[in-house]
C-alpha cells in the first residue's frame, strides 16, 4: 500500500512536471505549476450532485469527465479556459468571468457580432465534451433546432430538405457567420441549389415587382414556406396565392388582376373539384406556371392568349387537340387577334362546368358566339355562296324552343361542334355536305328524319359527292331553320314547289344531273299545280306524292311513287281511288309519247279554235263592213 | 193569230203601218218568257263558269287576283263550289230545254226551225257572196239563219262536251277507276280547250250580232224584252217577216170575209208598201220564191202551233 501511495505521489508530482515541461516546449503561454491539474478539478466536479446557489438558483457544477477526456479539448487544462480561478477558495472566483473561446478560436470572431452574438458558444458546442468540427457539423442542425423551437422552424425536420441533407447551414451559412436572409436574398439563396427555378423566378412578375421595392411581392419562401418545404404542388396550394391575391387592399378595383377578379376562381369548377380532394383540379400554378408567373400580356406567359392552347391542353388534351384542328385553333395559331381562345368562351377564373354554368347555358352560349359572328362582322356564306345572316338563328325554331325551356334544342355547338368546329368547306367538319345529315340526325335530334333520308335519291347523290344533291340545309336553310308549322319557307305547300323548282326547274342543274325535264312546268299546269297557284289549301304539292325526306325514284320499290305504292300515296287524298288505273305518266313531259290522246285533242282544238274563230272573225268583219256601207247608201239616198 | 204582237197596235191600220215611225213601234215576239228565262239561266251560268273556270287556269291573271282579293282567303274553295253550282244551273236549264223542245209545242217548233237544211248552205253561199261584194243581193233569211243555227248547235255541242268532261273531273275519285289517269288528262284537256272555243265563239260570234251589229247596236233587246222591232225584222229576218205578214193577211182575210174589200185594200197597200220600201230588191224575187217554198213547211207548222203559245203572251 505504501509503495502504492509512494508511486502515486511520484506520479502526482512528476507526471505533471513532465507534461508541463513538455508543454513549455510548445507554448509560450505556459503558466507553470500554478495551475490546478484537471484531474484535481474533476475529483470534485465529477460529482453529479455538486452544485451551488446563485441568486436563489441552483446551478449544477457537474462536469462530465469522460466526455471531456474524449473531447477535442482534452489536452487543455481546466484553467486554460476557466481563468482567474482559485481552486482553494470556495467559490473559486468572486468575479466569475465567462469562458472566452474566441481568444483561442479567433476564426470564430464573427459570432460576436452576428445574430448569434448573445448566444454563448457552449449553447451550441456544449461545455466540456466538445466534439471535433467535422463531427459537430453532422449534428449542427439538431443543435440549431434545440434553440429554435418555433413551430415553423421545427417543421424543418419533416421537410424535403431535411430528408436530403440540406441543413440549416446550407441556407444560413455556418454557425459563426450565421445571418438572417433578407427578402431580396432569398431567391439567390435558394438559387444556389435551385438554379433553374431561380432563373424562372427572376423573369416572373413577382420578381420584377420585388426588385422595384414592393414589400408585398412574394419570393420563394412566401409560397413554399421557409422551413417546412415539401415537394411539389402540395406546398404551393392555391391558398398561398389567394392569401395575397384576394386582398382587396393589395389588388383594388374590379378589372383584370383585381382581387374581385381572382375571387371568381373560388366558384370555378377547378376550385370546386380541388375541394373534393381531387388533385386533378387546377390550382393557380397549373395555369399560371410556378416560378415564371407573368402577366397574360407578356407573350411568354402561360396565360397569354396564344399559349392557352398549350396551357389548358396540359389537362384537357383531347379537347385542345380538337380545337387546334378547328378553324378557330388554326387562326389562333396563325396569330390572329380575333380568333377566340379557351378563355373567350369559358371565362378566366370563373370557369364553370358546361352543365352548371349560367354563362354556359345554351342561350348564353348563343350570345357568346354571336358576339363575334354578328351579321357581316365575319363574312359568312351559305351553300349557295350567298351572304347569310347568322342572326337568323335567333328567329329559328331551335332558338325559340330553347327559350321556351326545351334544352334539347340545339345551339351553335350542337351542329358546329364545340371545339372541333370547322367551316363547311372542310370535309371533316360536322357541317360538311356529307356529314350534315348525320349531324342533324344525331341521337336525340332528328333521327327518324335521318332514317328516312338515308337511301333517298338525294342522299345517294350527296354520298357520291354530287354537290348539286340536296341535304338537310338545302331545303330547311342553315341558321334560320323554321318549323314547318310556323311561318316559313316550308309552310305553304306553294313554297315547297318553289323550293323543289330551285333545282328541278333549273335548266343548268337538270342538264348537268340528267334529271327529268319539264317537271315543274307540267306540275304547274296540272290540276294540283293550278289549285296550289290559286291558293287551294288542300292541293297536293311535290311532297304530297314524292315524300319529303325519303324521295326515291319510281323504280325503287320503297318509293312513294312506285307503281305498287301509288294507290296508297294517291289514296291519302283520293279515298277510294286505290285501284287507280295509271294509264299514263303523271308528269306529261312529252304528251305525244306520254299521252297521244291529249296530244291529238290539243291538235284538234287548236285547229278548231284558230279555224272556226278565225272564220267567225272574218265573217263578222265583212258583215260589219257591208252593213255600214249599206247604211251609208241609205243615208245618201235619204238626202237625195 | 200570227206572231205579230198587237198589244199596242190592235187598232193599227195598214195605212198606219206604212208610216216609217210606226214600223219601229210594232214589236215581233222573238223569245217568250220561258225562252227568256232559259236564256237568262244559260248566260248567267255561262259567265260564272267562264270566270270560275279560267280563274283556275290563270290564277296569276290580274282579274283573278282582284276577285281573290275581294273574296279573301277562301277564294279558291269558293271558286270550286261556285263553278259546280253554275254547272248545275246550266245543266238544269239544258234539261229543261230538252223537255221544252220535246214536249212543249213552241219548243218543238223551235227545234224544228233550228234544224239545219240545205237552204242554209245556199244562204251561206249567197251571204258570203254578198258580204265580199260579188253580188248586191242580200239573201233573205228566215226565223233562224245559218248564223243562229251555228250558234245553237254549238251551244248544244258545248254543253254536252263540257257537262260530260266536267262530271268526270268533278267525281275524279270514281272516274279515275274507270278512265284512268289518261282519261282524266284527256278530260282536262277537252274541258279546257272547249271552254276556250266556247268563250271565243260567244265573244266573236254571238256578241257581234247582239252588240256590234249596226242593225241592233248598242244591244238587241230580244233577250230581255222578247221583241224585235219591225225594222230589225226587216234587216235580219225578212223572210220570216214576210211570212208573218202574209199569214196575218190570210188570217184577216179569212176572218173578215164580209169585209173583203177592206182586206183587198189592205193586201194591196201591203204590197205597195213593200215595193216602195225595197225598190232595189226587185231582182230578189226569184230567190224569194224559192225560199218561200222551202220555208213554207216550217211556217205551216209554226202557224198552227203559234196561237197556243201566243195566247198568254198576247194577254200581256
Amino acid at each position: 500500500m505504501k509503495m502504492n501511495s509512494y508511486l502515486k505521489n511520484i506520479f502526482v508530482i512528476f507526471v505533471p512536471v513532465l507534461l508541463v515541461s513538455g508543454l513549455l516546449m510548445f507554448a509560450d503561454s505556459y503558466s507553470g505549476f500554478k495551475k490546478q491539474s484537471t484531474d484535481v478539478c474533476l475529483s470534485c466536479h465529477e460529482d453529479k450532485d455538486l452544485s451551488m446557489d446563485k441568486g436563489g438558483k441552483k446551478i449544477s457544477l457537474f462536469v462530465n469527465g469522460e466526455g471531456y477526456k474524449k473531447s477535442v479539448h482534452n489536452i487543455a487544462e481546466c484553467e486554460d479556459c476557466h481563468e482567474n480561478y482559485n481552486p482553494d477558495e470556495l467559490p473559486h472566483s468572486k468575479t466569475q468571468s465567462e469562458v472566452n473561446c474566441i481568444s483561442c478560436h479567433k476564426e470564430s470572431k464573427p459570432v460576436e457580432t452576428n445574430v448569434h452574438a448573445k448566444v454563448k458558444c457552449y449553447e451550441c458546442h456544449t461545455k466540456h465534451d466538445i466534439k471535433p468540427a467535422k463531427e459537430f457539423a453532422k449534428e449542427q442542425t439538431k443543435s440549431c433546432l434545440s434553440c429554435h423551437k418555433q413551430k415553423n422552424i421545427q417543421h424543418y425536420s419533416q421537410s424535403v430538405h431535411a430528408k436530403n441533407n440540406v441543413t440549416c447551414e446550407s441556407c444560413h451559412q455556418g454557425g459563426h457567420s450565421v445571418k438572417k436572409i433578407s427578402k431580396q436574398e432569398v431567391a439567390s439563396t435558394c438559387g444556389k441549389c435551385h438554379g433553374d427555378h431561380q432563373k424562372d423566378f427572376k423573369n416572373s412578375i413577382h420578381s420584377q415587382v420585388l426588385n422595384k421595392g414592393n414589400k408585398d411581392a412574394p419570393t420563394c419562401t412566401d409560397c413554399h414556406g421557409s422551413h417546412k418545404i415539401i415537394r411539389g404542388k402540395i406546398s404551393v396550394e392555391s391558398q398561398a396565392c389567394l392569401d395575397c391575391h384576394l386582398d382587396e387592399k393589395k389588388f383594388p378595383g374590379d378589372g383584370k388582376g383585381s382581387a374581385k377578379f381572382v375571387q371568381h376562381y373560388k366558384t370555378s369548377i377547378h376550385a370546386a373539384v380541388e375541394k373534393d380532394g381531387l388533385l386533378e383540379a387546377a390550382g393557380c400554378v397549373d395555369c399560371h406556371g410556378n416560378h415564371v408567373i407573368d402577366s397574360p400580356d407578356n407573350p411568354k406567359a402561360s396565360t397569354n392568349r396564344a399559349r392557352l392552347m398549350e396551357t389548358c391542353g396540359k389537362c384537357h388534351k383531347e379537347t385542345v387537340a380538337n380545337f387546334r384542328k378547328s378553324k378557330h385553333g388554326q387562326e389562333l395559331a396563325k396569330g390572329s387577334k380575333d380568333a377566340p381562345t379557351c378563355t373567350d368562351c369559358h371565362g378566366e377564373h370563373d370557369i364553370q362546368s358546361t352543365l352548371l354554368s349560367n354563362d354556359f347555358s345554351k342561350i348564353n352560349l348563343t350570345d357568346k358566339c354571336l358576339s363575334c359572328h354578328k351579321d357581316g362582322k365575319i363574312p359568312h356564306k351559305n351553300f349557295k355562296g350567298e351572304e347569310e345572316l347568322i342572326t337568323g338563328y335567333q328567329n329559328s325554331v331551335h332558338y325559340t324552343a330553347l327559350k321556351e325551356g326545351n334544352f334539347d334544342a340545339p345551339t351553335c355547338y350542337q351542329c358546329h361542334g364545340a371545339h372541333e368546329m370547322e367551316s363547311a368547306a372542310n370535309p371533316e367538319s360536322k357541317i360538311s355536305k356529307k356529314n350534315i345529315a348525320n349531324t342533324c340526325g344525331q341521337s336525340g335530334c332528328h333521327t327518324s328524319q335521318l332514317t328516312d333520308y338515308n337511301g333517298s335519291i338525294h342522299e345517294v347523290g350527296v354520298s357520291k359527292g354530287n354537290n348539286d344533291a340536296p341535304t338537310c340545309n338545302n331545303c330547311h336553310g342553315n341558321h334560320g331553320i323554321i318549323s314547318k308549322n310556323v311561318d316559313n319557307k316550308l309552310q305553304k305547300s306553294k313554297d315547297i314547289v318553289t323550293l323543289c323548282s330551285d333545282c328541278h326547274g333549273s335548266v343548268e342543274l337538270v342538264e348537268r344531273n340528267d334529271l327529268p325535264t319539264k317537271i315543274t312546268e307540267t306540275f304547274r299546269e296540272s290540276f294540283h299545280g293550278l289549285a296550289l297557284r290559286g291558293g287551294g289549301k288542300e292541293a297536293a304539292n311535290c311532297e304530297s306524292c314524292h315524300g319529303s325526306h325519303n324521295v326515291r325514284p319510281s323504280t325503287d320499290s320503297l318509293s312513294t311513287i312506285n307503281k305498287k305504292n301509288l294507290p296508297e300515296t294517291c289514296g291519302k287524298c283520293h279515298p277510294g281511288a286505290t285501284e287507280v288505273l295509271f294509264t299514263s305518266k303523271i308528269h306529261l313531259t312529252n304528251p305525244e309519247e306520254d299521252s297521244p290522246g291529249v296530244f291529238w285533242i290539243t291538235r284538234f282544238y287548236m285547229i278548231m279554235i284558230f279555224g272556226l274563230i278565225g272564220f267567225m272573225l272574218l265573217h263578222n268583219i265583212l258583215d260589219l263592213r257591208r252593213k255600214l256601207q249599206h247604211k251609208k247608201k241609205m243615208r245618201e239616198a235619204k238626202k237625195k | 193569230m200570227s206572231t205579230i204582237d198587237k198589244i199596242k197596235t190592235d187598232k193599227l191600220t195598214a195605212e198606219e203601218l206604212t208610216a216609217k215611225e210606226n214600223s219601229e213601234d210594232i214589236k215581233y215576239l222573238r223569245m217568250n218568257k220561258s225562252e227568256r228565262i232559259q236564256h237568262f239561266l244559260l248566260f248567267t251560268s255561262f259567265i260564272t263558269l267562264i270566270l270560275t273556270g279560267f280563274g283556275l287556269k290563270f290564277p296569276e291573271a290580274f282579274w283573278v287576283r282582284w276577285i281573290v282579293y275581294i273574296i279573301g282567303e277562301n277564294a279558291f274553295e269558293a271558286r270550286g263550289i261556285v263553278h259546280r253550282i253554275a254547272s248545275i244551273v246550266m245543266i238544269g236549264a239544258s234539261l229543261y230545254h230538252l223537255y221544252y223542245i220535246l214536249f212543249v209545242p213552241r219548243g218543238k217548233q223551235l227545234v224544228r226551225d233550228f234544224l239545219p237544211r240545205k237552204q242554209d248552205l245556199i244562204d251561206f253561199k249567197d251571204s258570203m257572196l254578198y258580204l265580199i261584194g260579188k253580188t248586191e243581193v242580200k239573201p233573205r233569211l228566215g226565223r233562224f239563219s245559218y248564223i243562229e243555227k251555228m250558234e245553237y248547235w254549238a251551244v248544244v255541242w258545248g254543253t254536252v262536251i263540257m257537262g260530260a268532261t266536267g262530271f268526270i273531273l268533278w267525281f275524279e275519285n270514281t272516274f279515275l277507276k274507270i278512265v284512268g289517269t289518261e282519261g282524266m288528262e284527256i278530260s282536262t284537256a277537252i274541258h279546257y280547250y272547249e271552254a276556250i272555243l266556247a268563250s271565243l265563239a260567244i265573244l266573236v260570234w254571238h256578241f257581234y250580232f247582239i252588240f256590234v251589229n249596226p242593225d241592233v247596236a248598242p244591244m238587241s233587246k230580244a233577250w230581255s224584252k222578247g221583241y224585235l222591232t219591225r225594222e230589225q225584222m226587216e234587216h235580219e229576218h225578212p223572210l220570216e217577216l214576210e211570212e208573218l205578214d202574209r199569214a196575218a193577211a190570210e188570217e184577216k182575210a179569212a176572218a173578215n170575209k164580209e169585209a173583203e174589200e177592206k182586206a183587198a185594200e189592205e193586201s194591196a197597200s201591203m204590197k205597195k208598201n213593200e215595193e216602195s220600201k225595197k225598190p232595189d230588191d226587185e231582182s230578189q224575187a226569184s230567190a224569194e220564191n224559192k225560199t218561200s217554198e222551202t220555208s213554207g213547211n216550217n211556217n205551216s207548222g209554226k202557224n198552227e202551233e203559234n196561237p197556243d203559245t201566243e195566247v198568254p203572251e198576247d194577254k200581256k
